[in-house]
């Protein structure tokens, strides 16, 4: 590109046009995925707030003869027809739905999905009741695996709603 | 009146200048006088900016009646807007407002990033938001004249490459303090090489100057760190996957160091030698046991360490050595207040190993007076025979 005026051009509308392809990318995930609800728990009730986001951990429900093996691997979790992790290179291919994630060392599978932005006026109101295991995450999950969060829910309210109340 | 004008009138009454050089070194002077509110603006817009950072920051988390989709529709049009600004200025040669209005402009990339990890709720690593804000950014700072654009965004950029780097290759990093060492190797060498290849391809040029900063900063926090390590018997965990990118970058930099012209052989031999040390020192099991010491040996007297296999004193040789033969390469180069810094910095050492080696005597009268006496000795010395040993490494040529 000999022209200055088009390279300037270019350089500007660059940012643009990636942080505009990244919203669509995740507005789509969003949109296109099937919807699932797992229930959340904090680590620690003292610690599940870290500046504007909460920090949880999510249930996914798996049980102990299908979970992680004790090593840090990359895996799914497939969540149709049976709930059970696997080594993301050895997926059944019967597997209809499945979250991509990752085994660490203290079997515990990980999805990304542990983080919830808040206002900080609800912050305590939302942190006391997810310590009282009120709390769920909404996520969308498309076909290859990729998670969306969609809401938090409170006994089963959009926390918006909950907090009015 | 100022003290360039004071020293001005007394060389002209000297009879050093003539009144015409007067007024011309004058008249430059206070044109330099005024390039140098550049960084009083870039200071102001920064503030400013991070200031708006600060505001969609709070609005972003608070404001909850405001819909995403308007939050995000606002956040792109000031970045169109921003983008037509400095497409103006810029084409109109304005160069001084369009650098403010790029320092703006990216920072408020950096600040959609973080909107639309906040939106969607992305559990991200700070380094991998600012690693994508480099690579987005980098085209139009390349624009930037001011060096302070590109100094924000090369201090930005080191740090996150540097994280990003040994979460690659350790897969994913868990606890930071773990893998700090490694951390701290890498910085230098990759600001080093970063140095190096600016200096190669002519468009990156304007980013040196901020490498090498960073470079001098981080390899003199990277040599303080591990003598204490080391020093201390501090533990450390060590796994291989970690120091591997400081291990392939050392290999670059010597590379790029073999195939600089500017450089004379003996620089390239003195360089080679204090990387090759510094990744030697960060190498846990190679030159120390992590248990020897000599400063409590004297307590053990079963397992007495010999002067020379104690790591406490192998730690402070091995950083005066390094310290030695970048002094030799600074003054061989002609770089004055680098070779001052350095051999400073060595005659610091002595003193501090002197401490280590003898504390228990500062404790007395007579100890108290033969720790000034070396320090001061010491100082002595070194003011004494620095420009010998400059003129001595000037000399030096392979």
């Amino acid at each position: 590109m000999k022209n200055p005026q088009l390279r300037l051009a270019t350089a500007l509308l660059f940012p643009i046009v990636v942080l505009a392809a990244n919203t669509w990318m995740y507005q789509q995930q969003r949109q296109a995925g099937e919807t699932f609800k797992f229930p959340i728990e904090g680590f620690d009730p003292r610690d599940m707030l870290s500046g504007h986001y909460l920090f949880y951990k999510v249930d996914y429900g798996i049980s102990s003869e299908y979970g992680c093996p004790t090593s840090d691997i990359a895996a799914s979790l497939c969540l149709r027809p049976e709930k059970r992790v696997y080594p993301t290179d050895e997926r059944p291919t019967t597997c209809e739905v499945y979250l991509q994630g990752e085994c660490d060392a203290n079997t515990v599978f990980t999805a990304g999905l542990d983080r919830f932005y808040i206002p900080q006026a609800y912050a305590a109101q939302l942190e006391s009741d997810i310590a009282q295991k009120k709390g769920e995450i909404e996520v969308s999950v498309d076909k290859r695996g990729n998670a969306a969060i969609l809401d938090l829910l409170i006994a089963g309210k959009p926390w918006k709603e909950a907090v009015q109340d | 009146m100022t003290l360039i004008e004071k020293k001005l009138q007394l060389w002209e009454q000297q009879g050093f200048i003539t009144g015409d050089q007067y007024e011309t070194i004058l008249s430059f002077e206070q044109g330099e006088k005024q390039n140098n509110n550049w960084w009083l603006y870039s200071l102001l817009i920064l503030g400013s900016a991070i200031i708006g950072l600060g505001i969609i920051s709070l609005i972003a988390a608070n404001w909850v009646q405001i819909p995403d989709s308007l939050k995000l529709g606002a956040d792109f049009s000031l970045l169109i807007l921003l983008a037509t600004a400095i497409f103006w200025y810029q084409s109109h040669y304005k160069k001084v407002v369009a650098d403010i209005l790029i320092t703006a402009f990216i920072i408020l990339c950096l600040a959609s990033i973080g909107l639309i990890a906040q939106v969607y709720h992305i559990n991200g690593r700070w380094y991998h938001a600012i690693m994508l804000w480099s690579v987005i950014s980098l085209p139009i700072v390349l624009f930037a004249r001011h060096l302070m654009v590109h100094f924000l965004w090369v201090s930005l950029f080191i740090n996150a490459a540097v994280w990003s780097s040994v979460d690659l290759a350790g897969g994913n990093l868990r606890n930071a303090m773990r893998e700090l060492p490694a951390v701290l190797l890498l910085a230098p060498l990759l600001s080093a090489s970063l140095y190096l290849l600016a200096r190669r391809v002519a468009l990156l040029h304007k980013t040196s100057s901020s490498f090498f900063f960073w470079f001098q900063i981080s390899a003199l926090i990277a040599l303080i760190a591990i003598d204490i390590m080391r020093s201390g018997g501090e533990t450390q965990t060590f796994d291989w996957h970690w120091y591997l990118p400081a291990w392939l970058t050392a290999a670059l930099l010597i590379g790029l160091i073999a195939l600089r012209r500017a450089y004379k052989p003996l620089n390239k031999a003195l360089l080679t030698a204090a990387i090759l040390l510094l990744v030697l020192y960060y190498a846990p099991s190679i030159l120390f046991t992590g248990q020897t010491r000599y400063t409590f040996s004297a307590l053990d007297a079963v397992a007495r360490a010999s002067l020379w296999s104690a790591d406490d004193i192998r730690a402070p040789a091995l950083t005066i050595l390094i310290l030695f033969l970048y002094a030799i390469h600074a003054g061989n180069s002609g770089y004055h207040r680098t070779f001052n810094l350095i051999t400073f910095l060595i005659g610091l050492r002595f003193v501090i190993l002197y401490f280590q080696a003898m504390g228990g005597l500062a404790a007395t009268g007579v100890g108290l007076i033969l720790s000034g006496l070396m320090i001061i000795g010491i100082a002595w010395f070194w003011y004494s025979s620095r420009d010998r040993f400059q003129n001595w490494s000037k000399e030096l040529s392979l």
